[in-house]
């Protein structure tokens, strides 16, 4: 009951917002609380600040192309998180409800791909040896026995053993692409996707510096650790995350797969690495049909 | 050694967080953990049917004789998928027919009311050669099997002239083709050939091999490879097999050897065009005639 009272006054709220020219404003939605929808990059404005010293003011503000079917986010600089602009996506990007059936089919196919396959037993066929009758048949007083590679044996072959094969498993693209969307709006709605400007580095490739970072945000350890995604390898950044693997883990868009992005506490991203994924998991939203060229 | 970081600390800003929840004041006492959302994942449970566990017990249903029924070799172990019981089994009775032609060729069909939709949809651009490459890649065919046959199918639809080249082609597709202005060429492809000009490693090119030696001796082939300057990695062969030159020959077919068929001769290898050539009379003469007549028997 309670929430279902919450939802209508959320309604009625967004009504009101829509009448109100004021509030379309990208910076007031920003600002002001929101009750209809999480922004990922959701900060309270520290109480001893006042907007002009941040210099929002400044902020280029993208127009908005469909406000009904658009979520916003902030992108930062990286690693200082300074708020530099705001981005406009497609909610079928970043605002899908949360399926779990789709991530845990997501989830099971690539933990079925990723499977080597590879255990490997010799059946009595294949074990070396002579095929001798290694004792006779009657008079010795103890059990029949043939050859020696009897999966009885020790020593003797396996008898349904492993034999290498492929775990792979079959997923329609259109749902692995579902998947993956759904995950980015998981962490969208739950605030724990951060984008970033591209070109995230640190200065120097070491742990430390990784730690002190991580703990300034609240992204370490305590908090759950951290998924960075680069659209390709940052040397200082991957090295110090790899001296500091407490803090995180960092990727290249070609490496991260749903599970990594529904692992960590949160995911870190690089706008195009962000754009990178949604423009390749969308084949859902997009027509097949392909034009001559 | 970097800088110590107090000073970074002092100028950065706090990453955002989820603004503190409602329970914030109970924190002290609540252990406060980062689930992961991957253990509270599963698909939804009437999508998957759970796996039959035989032999596990009587309380599981299948415990027992495992769905076996009682006794018998089928309770025991399997029975040959043809045995009938004892009866002759039916692919002794009827015995197999037939046979399976190694040389027959499977053509994937294409027909001109869809080269039309799709040039209608934008999927095939008309003023470039639509050749298996272009036709593959809009899906107009999905895959191409031994080679393209162009069919007539809908020949009343088609009204964009078209260039088009193919394995083979109707004679009613290039009557209705090239009623429009358009172009129609057949020419010689193997399985390694349309792999490879499906993967663009070969052109698919409108002209056979060069054959005839340059002016200098130098070999055509290498000649070809120097001139020119192209990004493909394999050239596609021209047909050996009599049956396979003739069907390519014959410009009734828009073959794409059909140049290569002398003016008014036909282009079958085996049978001369009549009046093209003199009959060789046997009418010998001198000694050779005299021999022959001496060496009679009777």
């Amino acid at each position: 009951m309670a929430s279902k009272g919450l939802l209508s006054f959320t309604r009625s709220f967004n009504t009101l917002r829509a009448f109100n020219a004021s509030t379309k404003d990208p910076l007031v939605q920003c600002l002001a609380p929101r009750l209809s929808r999480s922004m990922a990059t959701e900060a309270p404005l520290p109480s001893n600040m006042s907007e002009a010293e941040h210099g929002y003011n400044s902020f280029s503000m993208p127009e908005d192309p469909n406000p009904s079917s658009t979520v916003i986010t902030t992108i930062y600089s990286f690693p200082d998180m300074e708020p530099l602009r705001f981005e406009y996506y497609n909610d079928k990007h970043l605002h899908l409800p949360l399926r779990r059936d789709i991530l845990h089919r997501a989830v099971v196919f690539e933990g079925d791909m990723t499977r080597q396959g590879t255990a490997s037993t010799k059946t009595r066929h294949e074990v070396h040896g002579s095929h001798r009758k290694i004792r006779p048949q009657k008079g010795t007083g103890m059990a029949r026995l043939g050859t020696k590679q009897s999966p009885m044996l020790r020593g003797g072959g396996k008898s349904f053993g492993p034999h290498p094969r492929d775990f792979a498993t079959q997923l329609p693209r259109k749902i692995y692409d579902l998947a993956w969307r759904t995950a980015l709006s998981y962490r969208y709605r739950k605030g724990q996707l951060i984008v970033c400007e591209d070109g995230m580095d640190f200065e120097h490739p070491e742990g430390e510096w990784a730690t002190e970072v991580f703990e300034h945000n609240n992204w370490g350890k305590a908090d759950g650790r951290s998924l960075i995604v680069t659209a390709d390898k940052r040397e200082n950044l991957f090295e110090a995350l790899g001296k500091a693997p407490q803090n995180g883990r960092a990727i290249t868009t070609w490496d991260v797969d749903v599970k990594d992005l529904l692992e960590t506490g949160r995911v870190v991203i690089e706008k195009s690495a962000l754009d990178d994924i949604l423009r390749e998991h969308q084949s859902d939203l997009i027509g097949k049909v392909r034009n001559a060229q | 050694m970097p800088p110590r970081l107090p000073a970074l600390t002092a100028y950065c800003r706090v990453a955002p967080v989820v603004s503190a929840p409602f329970t914030a004041f109970l924190l002290p006492f609540m252990q406060a953990r980062n689930a992961s959302i991957l253990g509270a994942l599963s698909d939804t449970p009437g999508a998957y049917s759970k796996r039959i566990r035989r032999g596990r017990g009587p309380s599981s249903g299948k415990g027992k004789t495992s769905g076996r029924g009682q006794k018998g070799q089928k309770a025991r172990g399997k029975v040959a998928p043809r045995f009938q019981g004892g009866q002759t089994p039916q692919e002794i009775v009827h015995g197999t027919r037939g046979f399976e032609n190694h040389f027959s060729v499977e053509m994937s069909p294409i027909n001109l009311d869809r080269i039309q939709s799709w040039i209608d949809q934008g999927r095939l651009d008309p003023s470039k050669p639509i050749t298996l490459k272009e036709l593959n890649d809009s899906r107009c065919l999905h895959g191409v099997k031994d080679g393209v046959k162009l069919l007539a199918r809908g020949k009343e639809q088609l009204k964009t002239p078209i260039n088009i080249l193919v394995s083979r082609a109707s004679a009613e597709a290039i009557n209705a083709i090239e009623a429009l202005g358009g172009k129609v060429t057949t020419r010689y492809y193997t399985a390694t050939s349309i792999k490879r000009v499906l993967k663009g490693e070969s052109e698919s090119t409108f002209t056979p091999l060069p054959y005839a030696p340059g002016a200098d001796g130098q070999s055509p082939l290498l000649a070809a490879l120097s001139s020119s300057a192209q990004p493909f990695t394999y050239r596609l062969p021209d047909p050996t097999s009599r049956k396979d030159m003739e069907y390519y020959r014959d410009s009734a077919h828009r073959g794409y050897l059909s140049h290569l068929v002398e003016e008014g001769h036909g282009p079958s290898l085996f049978y001369k065009t009549p009046g093209t050539y003199t009959r060789r009379r046997s009418k010998k003469t001198g000694a050779a005639a005299s021999a022959a007549g001496d060496n009679r028997v009777w």
